[in-house]
This record gives structure tokens, sequence and C-alpha cells, in this order.
């Protein structure tokens, strides 16, 4: 075992998730908040620490934003923390959770990850301007979409992908979402749709891409000593790894997420992992943009590099093949408020494993399940593995 | 939580407000030298790592895979390769750019890195592509990275 005591979720929350939500993001907070407790079976006074996980100030347009939505999270009187790592927030936070409990310090803790985007008018990418090196990259006039633009053109190009292959992701999870009451942007669509959506930055097309909105997510974490007290259905926390690539996006060959590969290892390593495809049941990638869960289930080491084109082909990752990928809807379908749906896959992984997914869940009674996100400049992995 | 479907970010009521700071970046040590280099000279600099000998576009003062300190700085030419690309067809508005705009990466021979510019000239473009950078005249340069106006296809 690794830290001095065995780490369990015992509960989850997700909001809904909306491109524009009334609910101040402190609300949200409290809502995804008070759902994990509910079903932790647990209150406010048995939580001993709170980690909050939240991207940018500049979304929700509050610098300090960490204190500003500290009751939101039940934080009011105990040991606080904001976590940020970019889009790998939603991961790292429960990973700060883990650790604030495995270390022994706390037998609790509420982890709450929020994103509140819509502040940001008219459109949040300009809070993503100014995440550019403001030397070499702002003065040529840089943008996210094309950035990543940029990526999924040589992910293409050093494995001859055709877009029509990486179109399946987006038409898979937005056919998954149907099924989830959270989902933003949940349909029925085709290739023929994402390949004739508007071209944004070739080869980036509008159904590519996830949206921005604002939502909520939350879990409860625990000690083996209050798991057992709470619940005949603890999920383990068994795995959890983190890593960061050059800060430089320059420097990196953008067709492999190396720093995805080597949190993934130590998280298996951790979990006794030794042949993922094999003894991985349910997966959820971060997929912002479609190419993106087919590049991270490389770096999952989920298949080889290149391959993730040919399974999501062959019908491997739906809900109801050998590896179901993003059974939740992903950020594509669901939605993607930076910190809130990367944490929205931990408890998605966390009720897949508990049987409680519904309608959204895998046959064959899952048992490990991994989930991950990705981050700051296209360079940050955090990957967590759940154990039932 | 409210369930009813706002499509109008103003129908929530709300309260406009602004974060507005303005910033003065210093180019800092490395950055000083590489720009005075592309302001006076017209030439692209990388800086070497005497321990993993690997050369930096654009240069640093220290390496980060060793944390050496990096004195050492070449001339990697003005010409490069198109690793990946870009073409850019809408603003962040996301309103019709009035022309398509390219982006690439551009990697140098024998340096790690690259350069994040426009390419110029042409409207094609493929990924191995030659460019070569086109800098503005002595007048207009500024020590900034737009002195290289873009990259143009080497012919
Ligand atoms: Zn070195």
């Amino acid at each position: 075992m690794f830290g001095k005591k065995r780490v369990a979720i015992v509960g989850a929350g997700v909001t809904l998730f909306r491109r524009n939500l009334k609910e101040t993001g402190k609300e949200l907070s409290f809502h995804a908040a008070k759902m994990a407790l509910e079903q932790a079976g647990m209150e406010l006074r048995d939580i001993q620490s709170v980690v909050m996980g939240t991207a940018p100030d500049a979304f929700d347009g509050v610098h300090m934003k960490g204190e500003y939505l500290a009751d939101g999270a039940g934080a009011y009187h105990k040991p606080y923390t904001r976590v940020f790592v970019g889009g790998g927030t939603g991961v790292f936070a429960p990973l700060a959770g883990w650790w604030h409990v495995a270390s022994g310090k706390f037998d609790t803790c509420l982890v709450v990850c929020e994103e509140k985007m819509s502040s940001c008018y008219p459109h949040p990418q300009y809070a993503f301007t100014t995440i550019f090196d403001p030397i070499l990259e702002r003065p040529i006039g840089m943008n996210l979409i094309w950035i990543f633009a940029l990526e999924m053109n040589r992910y293409m190009h050093k494995h001859n992908i055709k877009k029509e292959d990486i179109a399946l992701v987006s038409v898979k999870n937005k056919r998954n979402a149907l099924d989830n009451p959270i989902a933003q942007l949940a349909a029925n669509i085709t290739v023929e749709d994402v390949l004739n959506s508007e071209i944004m930055a070739w080869p980036v097309q509008r159904l590519d891409v996830s949206p921005t909105s604002d939502g909520a997510a939350a879990a409860v974490l625990v000690s083996e000593d209050i798991a057992k007290e709470v619940t005949d259905n603890p999920v383990w926390i068994d795995g959890v790894g983190w890593c960061i690539d050059s800060t430089y996006w320059t420097d990196r060959d953008l067709y492999y997420p190396d720093y995805v590969e080597y949190a993934a290892r130590m998280a298996y390593k951790m979990a006794g992992i030794k042949n993922p495809p094999k003894e991985i049941d349910v997966a959820e990638p971060y997929d912002p943009f479609d190419y993106k869960e087919l590049h991270h289930m490389e770096g999952l080491l989920l298949c080889k590099k290149g391959e993730a084109p040919k399974l999501t082909r062959e019908g491997v990752t739906q809900r109801d093949g050998d590896l179901p990928t993003c059974p939740s809807g992903g950020l594509l379908g669901c939605g993607n408020p930076i910190a809130a749906a990367g944490m929205m896959k931990v408890c998605e992984i966390f009720w897949q494993l508990r049987g409680e997914a519904g309608k959204r869940q895998v046959p064959g009674d899952p048992r490990t399940g991994v989930a991950q996100a990705w981050g700051d400049l296209m360079q940050y992995g955090s990957v967590i593995v759940l154990r039932r | 939580m409210s369930l009813e479907k706002i499509t109008n970010l103003f129908d929530a009521r709300h309260w406009i407000g602004h974060m507005e700071a303005d910033y003065r970046y210093t180019l800092g040590i490395a950055g000083e030298r590489f720009f005075k280099e592309i302001k006076e000279n017209a030439r692209i600099m990388g800086a070497k790592c005497p321990k993993c000998g690997v050369v930096f576009v654009p240069p640093r003062l220290y390496c980060e895979k060793c944390f050496m300190k990096l004195e050492e700085w070449v001339d990697v030419g003005k010409r490069g390769e198109v690793y990946t690309y870009t073409i850019a067809t809408i603003d962040i508005d996301g309103k019709k750019l009035e022309k398509p705009q390219i982006y690439a990466l551009i990697k140098f021979e024998g340096a790690h890195g690259g350069l994040i510019h426009k390419i110029g000239e042409t409207e094609n473009v493929y990924i191995g592509m030659k460019v070569e950078a086109v800098f503005k005249p002595p007048s207009e340069r500024k020590a900034s990275i737009n002195d290289i106006a873009y990259f143009k296809p080497v012919k």
C-alpha cells in the first residue's frame, strides 16, 4: 500500500453542464458538494479537509477564485487548498484529495471542482489568449484552437490517420451523452455531419470540439476505516500519477503525449497493473477534442501508438465494446467546464464501478477503471486508477 | 438547481464588470540577446547545452533537462522545415477571416524546439516544406518576434 492509509471514494455528484447557468460558481460548487455528501450519507461536519479544483481565474473573472469559491465547497473553518494545473485540474484535484487522506493527516476530504466559463463574454476564448508566452507567442496572435490544430495535424500526419476515423469519436461520445442527464450537447450525429461542419482552423472543425460550459462536480474521499463505516461499496483510489512535459510546446513531438504515459505508468505501477488493455475495464480519457481521446488512449497505454483510431472504427471503445471509452459522453457530449469536466470523469468511473451508471452502465461488471485529464499548455497529464 | 435553459447569455440577471490590468514583460537575459540578434543581424540563434549537446531554439538561459547554464550560442540559419501547420479560417470571435492565415511550427536543422510563425507568399503548405524567414527592413525592427514578418517557401 502507498501512503499510511488506503483511500476510498464513497460519494459523488455532478451538476448540469450548460453553456450558461444562472447559478454563481459558489452555488454550483454547493450543489455538487451537497450531492456528493448525500450519496456518501455524510454531513459537512464529517468533513475534515477540502480541496477545490478550478482553472484560470479569468473564466469566472475573479482573481483569487479559490478563496471566492471556498464557502460553496464547504470549506468554512476547515483546512482548504485550491489546486490548479490547467485542464488537468479535474483529475489532479482528487489526487490532491488522495494525499490529504493517504498521508494519515485527515480521515475525510471533500473534493470539489468548478468552472463558470460563461462569465467571460462574448466568448471564454478571450481568457485563453493570455495563457501563451508573452514574448514568443502572444505577438503572433495565437489562439487555443490553432495550437490544437497544429497538434492534430501532426498526429494525423505521423500515423496517416483519416479525419473520418477521428470524427467517429465525436459521433460516439455525443451519442453516449444522450443517456446522461447532465449533458449539454448530446446528439445523434454522423461522421458526415462532423466532416461538413464549419472549419475553424484546419484540420479542426466545429464538431471536433467540445463546447464551453458552466458546471461543477464533487466527491467525498475517506480513509479505509471510515469507508467501512459508511458504505458496503467503496471504490478505492489504487493508482495516482501526474507529470508535466517541457514548458515549450514547440519542443515536443506533438503526435504522442509522453507526459500522459509517464503519469499513467506511475499510476499503473502503484495499482499493480501490468497489462492496461487487459486489466482496465472502463476508461474516461480527456476528450475536449475528438482526436484527444485517441491521443490519450495511446498515452494511457490502452493501445499501441497510432492504433486508437482502428480500435474506434472496430467498435472496441463503444459502451458495449471490449474497452468502453467515455461512456459518460465525455466532454464532447456533456460539455467542458474545465476542472468540473475532469472531475465528472472520475465521478463517472466511480458510478460505473458501483453499477450505478443507469442507462450508461457498461456491461460485464467492471472492476477497474481509469480517468485522465490533460492541461496547461498541452503538456500536463493527471491519471487516477479506481478499483472496486 | 435551475433547470430552465438559458440561450441568451444576458437573460440571467447580471452585473457587467472588467478585470483590467496592463503588463510590461521583460524579454529576459536570453530573450534580450535572441531578439538583439534578430533586430541587428537578422540571425536566428540557438543556445547549446555543454552537457547534453542539445541546441535549443528559442535560446534559453538554462537547460531544463540537466540544469546547466547555456553560454554557447549558435546561428541556426534562416531556413527551417514545417513540422506541422494549421490554416486558420475564423478569428477568436468566430468571425470569418478575410483571408485564411497559415500558422506553422518551424523546426531548424540540428536544433531542438522551433518557432511558431505565419507562412506567407503561398497558399500551399505541407508538412516537411522547406521555408525561410523573411525579416522586416532594419528600420522597422523592434526586437520582437514580429521582426520576422513571416516564413516563405524556399524556391
Ligand atoms: Zn543539458
